[in-house]
């Protein structure tokens, strides 16, 4: 009876240790951080980590937007100086908006993001909550916490297999044996939750510091609400507070004397970050259509178009992601953004390929109704991109395509030519090549 | 009562899974390679992704390098499997330190392509032989050398573990196993359609070992005509 109990209390007593683990391992900014073995292990793994994200093309580089990343990070870094951390800021090849920052100082934010946003005063909350996750060592304390846990349900897991005893206390055994991982996810999330919100409110006050517009971080936090491609499903494991609490307790953190921005500045603050921004914006299209995100590049796209009205290349952008967006429509309804409705679609993207889904809805009459308006406004916007630049070889080739895919043959095959033409050296000449080839094979 | 019973059940694990991975038998085909109306006879490797992670009592440790050496060795053993069915494997323009910016990004953008499609391959894998899966004709865009007939896609996975993890598992009877996993994606390098898929599986113990990884990778393919 003594060893039943031994066991339990035992067993209770580490699995208790366990939840109270997020609160007691809060960061304590005022001590040094003293890096250990594990922390310069982890260290050399992330330094290799971040040399791979260069080597596998996974960082967009344009000198402009390099400088001016560089220039609002510094902004925002002031004097920080701390051991192992060499601030970087760089842009990632990615239109998932979001952003992260390794334990060394690289801090990436993806392309998707960096379209997303709004203006600079955004972008410098993004990355002073990015910095404070650096200056707080949050990953490094992270990993001493989670290695902890994962010891202790080892433990308690072998504990649990080897326990000599049976009825209820045996029971109880296996019973927290069986639920302590699931608490060990919990404690870990907490705890990482703790830290978001604690790199929001350090992020606004450093932001804030360095000039920028307080209320930049809650509008990042409402710029990322758009829920463009419906994939913002309410999960019971989050490690982030959810975006509306975090607009709550930002906006209530700016004191009243606060810095605010008139209209006119907004609006200037607006454009200029637009201008810098633009080349990526593009390229960020181009990686939103490669990964199906279609209602993200069309929704770039447009503030493109916007920027610029009279420009062809942005034009032929718009005109491309209407192309490739097919039988969807280009905004969520209300009912595609209920809960259910986004966790089935997430299901069908997981089963079917982007063809698959492609054909299923141009079966149903909304996707045919959609197809017939995107289409026509995709032929009207390259049509309008080669009035404003007919040497537009892009625009070419994306009608080519249209007409190709509305079995509109010779126009397909008229437009493949002229591109061609226009770009005879051009890094997809010899795919749009097979695809004239394979035209006019069967148009004879 | 309990122990033995779970003692029972692990051992048939472990057995069915030594079973499985000694069969190799994950192989499946396009109807254009099985009806012989494509034939391979050059192919193009790119560069293999095969992310090794060390698993102690205390969790998972990234192992950067080791994954790094590790997807040259299985690049290795692919290309040596398909010189062994005659198909001849062009010389690798897709080094990293080679590339300028804009075809690293085309390359980033392939691969990203393929790993967007790599779970349908992987939990459908039986609907290559149903002509189901391409990667469109935006595999032009890379460029390979005009001879190339596919393109090669490796992907692998794998956990090592430390002696503490092993001691764990062994205590705790857990279904706990350091299996490494490859896949390979074979690639009409114009139409972008999968022509060939295999996911062989073993001990993570054979990607330290070039003679075992070889055989597995060989017995993967097996089933792929050789050129002729």
């Amino acid at each position: 009876m003594n060893l039943k109990r031994y066991f339990l209390v035992f067993l209770l007593t580490v699995s208790l240790l366990l939840t109270s683990l997020p609160i007691s391992a809060r960061v304590v900014t005022d001590e040094p951080f003293v890096f250990g073995k594990v922390d310069q292990d982890l260290l050399s793994e992330i330094n290799l980590l971040d040399e791979r994200f260069e080597k596998d093309g996974a960082v967009y580089h344009d000198p402009v937007m390099d400088a001016y990343l560089n220039r609002v990070g510094t902004a925002v870094v002031a004097d920080k100086k701390l051991e192992n951390v060499q601030w970087k800021f760089r842009a990632l090849r990615d239109p998932v908006p979001n952003a992260f920052a390794l334990p060394n100082g690289s801090i990436y934010i993806n392309t998707g993001l960096l379209a997303l946003l709004d203006d600079e005063n955004q972008l410098a909350a993004v990355i002073a909550h990015e910095i404070t996750h650096v200056s707080g060592r949050h990953t490094y304390l992270r990993n001493r916490s989670l290695r902890k846990k994962m010891l202790a349900i080892n433990i308690i897991n072998t504990v649990g297999t080897w326990s000599p005893v049976g009825g209820a206390a045996g029971l109880a055994i296996n019973l927290i044996a069986t639920i302590s991982p699931f608490m060990l996810a919990i404690s870990v999330l907490g705890y990482s939750r703790e830290q978001e919100k604690e790199a929001d409110l350090e992020g606004l006050k450093s932001a804030t510091a360095a000039g920028f517009a307080p209320e930049g971080m809650p509008n990042s936090f409402k710029a990322m609400q758009r829920d463009i491609e419906g994939e913002q499903i309410n999960s019971f494991y989050s490690d982030h507070p959810k975006l509306q609490e975090r607009v709550n307790y930002t906006s209530s953190s700016i004191s009243a004397d606060a810095r605010k921005l008139s209209e006119d500045e907004a609006k200037t603050a607006k454009t200029d970050y637009l201008a810098v921004m633009e080349i990526v914006d593009r390229h960020n299209v181009d990686l939103a259509i490669n990964e199906g995100r279609f209602r993200s590049a069309v929704y770039v796209s447009q503030k493109l178009v916007t920027l610029h009205p009279e420009s062809s290349e942005n034009n032929s952008y718009l005109a491309e992601s209407y192309r490739t967006l097919g039988p969807r429509n280009a905004e969520l309804t209300e009912q595609q953004l209920t809960s259910g409705a986004k966790k089935k679609a997430a299901k069908t993207r997981d089963k079917r390929t982007f063809e698959e889904i492609d054909a299923e809805l141009l079966k149903t009459p909304a996707g045919q109704e959609a197809w017939k308006t995107n289409s026509q406004k995709a032929e009207t916007l390259f049509l309008r991109a080669l009035e404003l630049n007919r040497f537009n070889a892009s625009a070419h080739r994306g009608l080519g395509m249209l007409y190709e895919r509305l079995n509109r043959k010779p126009e397909a095959a008229g437009e493949y030519a002229k591109y061609l033409e226009l770009a005879p050296n051009a890094v997809d000449t010899e795919r749009v090549r097979r695809r004239l080839a394979v035209l006019r094979e069967s148009m004879n | 009562m309990r122990l033995p019973v779970r003692v029972v059940f692990v051992t048939l694990c472990c057995m069915f899974v030594h079973y499985d991975a000694g069969k190799v038998e994950a192989q499946y085909l396009h109807p254009k390679i099985v009806e012989k109306k494509v034939t391979i006879r050059s192919a193009v490797i790119l560069p293999a992704k095969v992310e090794i992670m060390k698993e102690s009592a205390k969790g998972s440790e990234m192992m950067v390098a080791q994954s790094a050496d590790i997807s040259k060795g299985v690049m290795e053993a692919v290309d040596q499997a398909l010189k062994e069915k005659k198909i001849s494997v062009v010389a690798n323009s897709f080094e990293p330190s080679a590339l300028d910016d804009s075809r690293k990004y085309q390359l980033a953008d392939i691969q990203t392509r393929y790993d967007a499609l790599l779970p349908k391959l992987v939990k459908k894998s039986k609907d290559v032989k149903k002509a189901r899966f391409t990667l469109g004709d935006e595999v032009m865009l890379l460029n390979v050398h005009k001879d190339a007939d596919v393109i090669v896609f490796i992907r692998g996975q794998g956990r090592v573990f430390t002696k503490g993890k092993t001691a764990f598992s062994i205590l705790s009877f857990s279904l706990d196993f350091p299996l490494a996993t490859i896949t390979v994606g074979i690639v009409d390098a114009r139409s972008g359609e999968v022509l060939a898929f295999t996911k062989p599986m073993n001990s993570s113990g054979v990607l330290k070992n070039k003679k075992s990884l070889n055989k597995m990778i060989q017995k993967s393919l097996k089933k792929l005509p050789a050129s002729a």
